[in-house]
């Protein structure tokens, strides 16, 4: 009897330290925690469902019910996402949770993203990107994979998102008060001046926040910017730039794409690409955000400086010692850190095992089962080699 | 078409002041086998809002547009039919054009296009209105003119009154034109009118309670029943999927004595929302319901020199939303609890009925938004209007 009591004590504490860890588990870390794969199950009305397939290539938002494990929410808002990854097949989603009630919303969060990366063989390399930039100290949305159901319908696997909003700016930057642009292909733009007009800036840079402000209050600072850019490298290039632009974060945020091998970002062979701008206030500096990561790890000896050329503003800031140097210091910190403890390929070999039998139920993928588990052998290899090749052509850079 | 006032209010000046009291309505008779009257009607209205209308062009306007010019004939044929027809001039349509046998009083059958026994106000004459506008129950939510055949009559020497009729759709009230919304089809319709006193000789003889019930059904769609300010500004978009039965049911009730009059009558509309929900199962009903009150007071005896004076004010409600009360009111298309809204109207007016035919009325017109956010001035809950009309009728 004293046995089991003794037995007992511990069950019991145990216990009680889990009982508020359950209750704390209510919370968007609980949605993207990515210990066990998540799970979404959406109710659309047959005949919404049907038109949202069939109009998949419009923004046309549809009611929907969405339940995470025991919570269900009514009444969000669901359209289809992407621009080269929309399908009717497996439609990439955003849900917007306070689309038809006010305030409402799943955990604090009042939007989601459920990536189909339907560009991606490998199903890993958007949430293994983004822990990556989240590691080295950049803001990046919080991601889990995930199955989910159309009307208790296996839709396949996908990435859970968080979405880039003002909720996303003051967890990673602490104030989301500020000016946040995504940034829309229109065309191949590497940062050349758009002329004196905003309409080419706002079909480039699509507010999301201050949307009620006038076109002066929301893009002189990015025309300016472009603006300024465009100059000839002088003495004073440097300073007028960064009136407008983080030159630092950018090209932080650059060497990180660099070292992912990443062929549609920032330097993207079809130009500028997947990146917010966010400005804190109307005279303060822009400064990227990065998004949409699934076309990294591609040719895994990509040159470090591969496309500088091309962009504007990249190329001259380039041309500044210092940072060139930051450049090269930050690929140098990617590559110890992807190598200290084998953590991207430990990441990457994490996620396979997490989601190989969801990706296997996967009918909607566009590429076999053999084909995926190519694309991560890839991928591995990728992690075993990255580092090294990069810390080799820095050196060398010096 | 609009007028400039002054040229309407000459006109209907020197025609009535040419006029003999005691004309009568022009008439062709032939014997008592016959009877034709010529009717008549025009109707021109200045009106002004701090809220944009229907059309957004009557904010804080004041030019005369003329509401209505219709015409036509009524009478009795063969001692036992009698007929009505009616145009309107401006709008290019049909009225009321029906045949009513009426050898029995208990039992009078009409067949077709007139207006489906439901709503006191709506069943009563635009000539006798107290206000320039009927009220917001009656102008959206009672059914207005259908096709159709109805039986009706009065019964235990008059005390009650009955008329019931299928009709081919849900009246013209629900059905605006150049719309691809939903409204009912075939439409049974029923109302029941009862004057217990009546006859007692006392106060209360003038007593009328009445009763109605409309019933159809309604397609998969967005319905044509819209939530419209006094002056047709939108309130609440209606974008709800309904399929189902659509039920309309109403009371009524009414008193004069010589100077005074109070009138009350409460509507309530519901769609069925049958396999609407996001699982595709049934949602709960849309509903649109109101009630107004009314009440006039005769400053000067019908005959007098300078005709009739009377004073009235009216407080109605009109919502939106649907039945259910459980979880947060949604703007969706497929919500449960719809997020709906109401307008709260206050009417203040005065009618002037110089002489038999012409009728001058002034409303002064408060209207309130319960969520001012889907009402015709975002910013603002309450606004005022006004409207003048001025009525020749023969």
């Amino acid at each position: 009897m004293v046995m089991m009591m003794m037995m007992m004590i511990p069950i019991l504490l145990v216990a009680l330290l889990a009982m508020p860890a359950a209750a704390g588990a209510q919370t968007p870390d609980a949605v993207f925690a990515n210990d066990t794969l998540q799970e979404i199950r959406l109710s659309i009305h047959s005949q919404d469902l049907r038109e949202l397939r069939e109009r998949y290539a419009e923004d046309v938002y549809f009611p929907a019910d969405v339940q995470w494990r025991g919570t269900r929410v009514s009444n969000v808002g669901v359209r289809v996402r992407g621009l080269a990854t929309r399908s009717a097949v497996k439609p990439g989603l955003r849900i917007d949770f306070d689309r038809y009630v006010e305030g409402q919303a799943l955990f604090g969060l009042r939007s989601l993203v459920l990536d189909n990366v339907l560009r991606d063989p490998s199903l890993i390399r958007e949430r293994t990107s983004m822990a990556f930039i989240g590691r080295m100290g950049q803001p990046a949305p919080r991601e889990s994979f995930g199955r989910l159901y159309i009307n208790d319908v296996y839709e396949g696997l996908y990435v859970f998102v968080e979405a880039i909003d003002t909720d996303f700016l003051a967890r990673t930057l602490g104030d989301g008060s500020g000016y946040l642009f995504e940034h829309k292909f229109a065309g191949g733009f590497y940062g050349e001046y758009l002329g004196d007009d905003y309409e080419p800036y706002k079909l480039r840079f699509a507010a999301h926040t201050h949307r009620l402000e006038s076109d002066t209050m929301l893009y002189l600072p990015l025309r300016d910017l472009f603006y300024e850019v465009n100059q000839d490298v002088d003495g004073v290039w440097r300073d007028r730039v960064s009136r407008y632009i983080d030159l630092p974060q950018v090209v932080t945020h650059v060497a990180i794409e660099t070292f992912l091998a990443e062929i549609d970002g920032f330097l993207g062979t079809a130009g500028m690409a997947n990146f917010y701008l966010y400005r804190p206030d109307n005279v303060g500096l822009h400064r990227l955000l990065a998004w949409d990561r699934d076309t990294t790890f591609q040719e895994v000896d990509s040159a470090i400086f591969a496309r500088v050329q091309d962009n504007a503003l990249f190329r001259r800031a380039l041309a500044f010692g210092d940072l060139r140097a930051l450049y090269l210091d930050t690929l140098a910190e990617c590559a110890r850190v992807a190598a200290a403890d084998r953590w991207l390929e430990t990441e990457i070999v994490r996620a396979h095992l997490l989601i190989r039998d969801a990706v296997y139920e996967d009918a909607a993928k566009p590429v076999s089962n053999e084909e995926y588990e190519r694309a991560i052998a890839s991928l591995v290899s990728f992690a075993r080699q990255r580092p090294a090749i990069v810390l080799e052509a820095v050196a060398a850079a010096r | 078409m609009r007028l400039p006032l002054p040229i309407l209010l000459t006109l209907l000046i020197l025609l009535t002041g040419s006029s003999p009291a005691g004309a009568q309505v022009p008439s062709i008779r032939a014997g008592a086998w016959l009877r034709v009257d010529f009717r008549a009607r025009v109707q021109g209205d200045v009106r002004a809002s701090q809220a944009p209308s229907a059309d957004h062009t009557d904010q804080e306007d004041g030019r005369l547009d003329v509401a209505r010019r219709r015409v036509g004939i009524e009478g009795r044929a063969a001692r036992v039919f009698d007929y009505q027809v009616e145009y309107e001039l401006g709008a290019r349509q049909w009225r009321d054009v029906y045949l009513d046998y009426r050898q029995f009083k208990a039992l009078q059958l009409r067949a077709g296009t007139f207006k489906l026994p439901f709503g006191l106000d709506e069943n009563t004459s635009a000539t006798s209105l107290d206000f320039i506008y009927r009220s917001r129950i009656s102008s959206r939510l009672a059914p207005g003119r259908d096709r159709g055949v109805s039986a009706h009559g009065k019964l235990l020497r008059d005390r009650l009154n009955y008329e019931a009729g299928m009709f081919r759709n849900d009246g013209d009230n629900a059905r605006p034109s150049n719309s691809a919304r939903v409204f009912g089809g075939r439409t049974g319709a029923a109302r029941v009118t009862v004057r217990p006193f009546r006859g007692a000789g006392t106060a209360a003889a003038s007593l009328h309670l009445g009763a109605a019930v409309a019933c159809s059904n309604v397609p998969l769609g967005f319905s044509a029943v819209r939530a419209r300010t006094v002056f047709g500004a939108s309130f609440f978009d209606s974008d709800v999927w309904i399929k189902g039965r659509r039920v309309r049911t109403g009371l009524e009730a009414r008193w004069s004595s010589r100077r005074v009059s109070v009138q009350s009558e409460y509507i309530r509309l519901t769609d069925e929302r049958r396999g609407q929900s996001v699982e595709d199962g049934d949602l709960s009903p849309l509903l649109a319901h109101g009630w107004y009150a009314s009440a006039t007071y005769a400053v000067s005896a019908k005959r007098s020199r300078y005709g009739a004076i009377e004073l009235a004010s009216r407080f109605e409600t009109l919502s939106f939303g649907s039945t259910a009360t459980a979880g947060d009111p949604s703007s969706s298309v497929r919500a449960d609890r719809v997020l709906g809204n109401s307008d709260r109207v206050m009417t203040y007016g005065a009618s002037w009925q110089l002489n038999r035919w012409v009728k001058v009325q002034a409303n002064l017109i408060r209207e309130q938004m319960e969520e001012p956010s889907m009402g015709p001035l975002p910013e603002r809950p309450a606004f005022w209007s006004r409207a003048l009309r001025v009525q020749f009728a023969i």
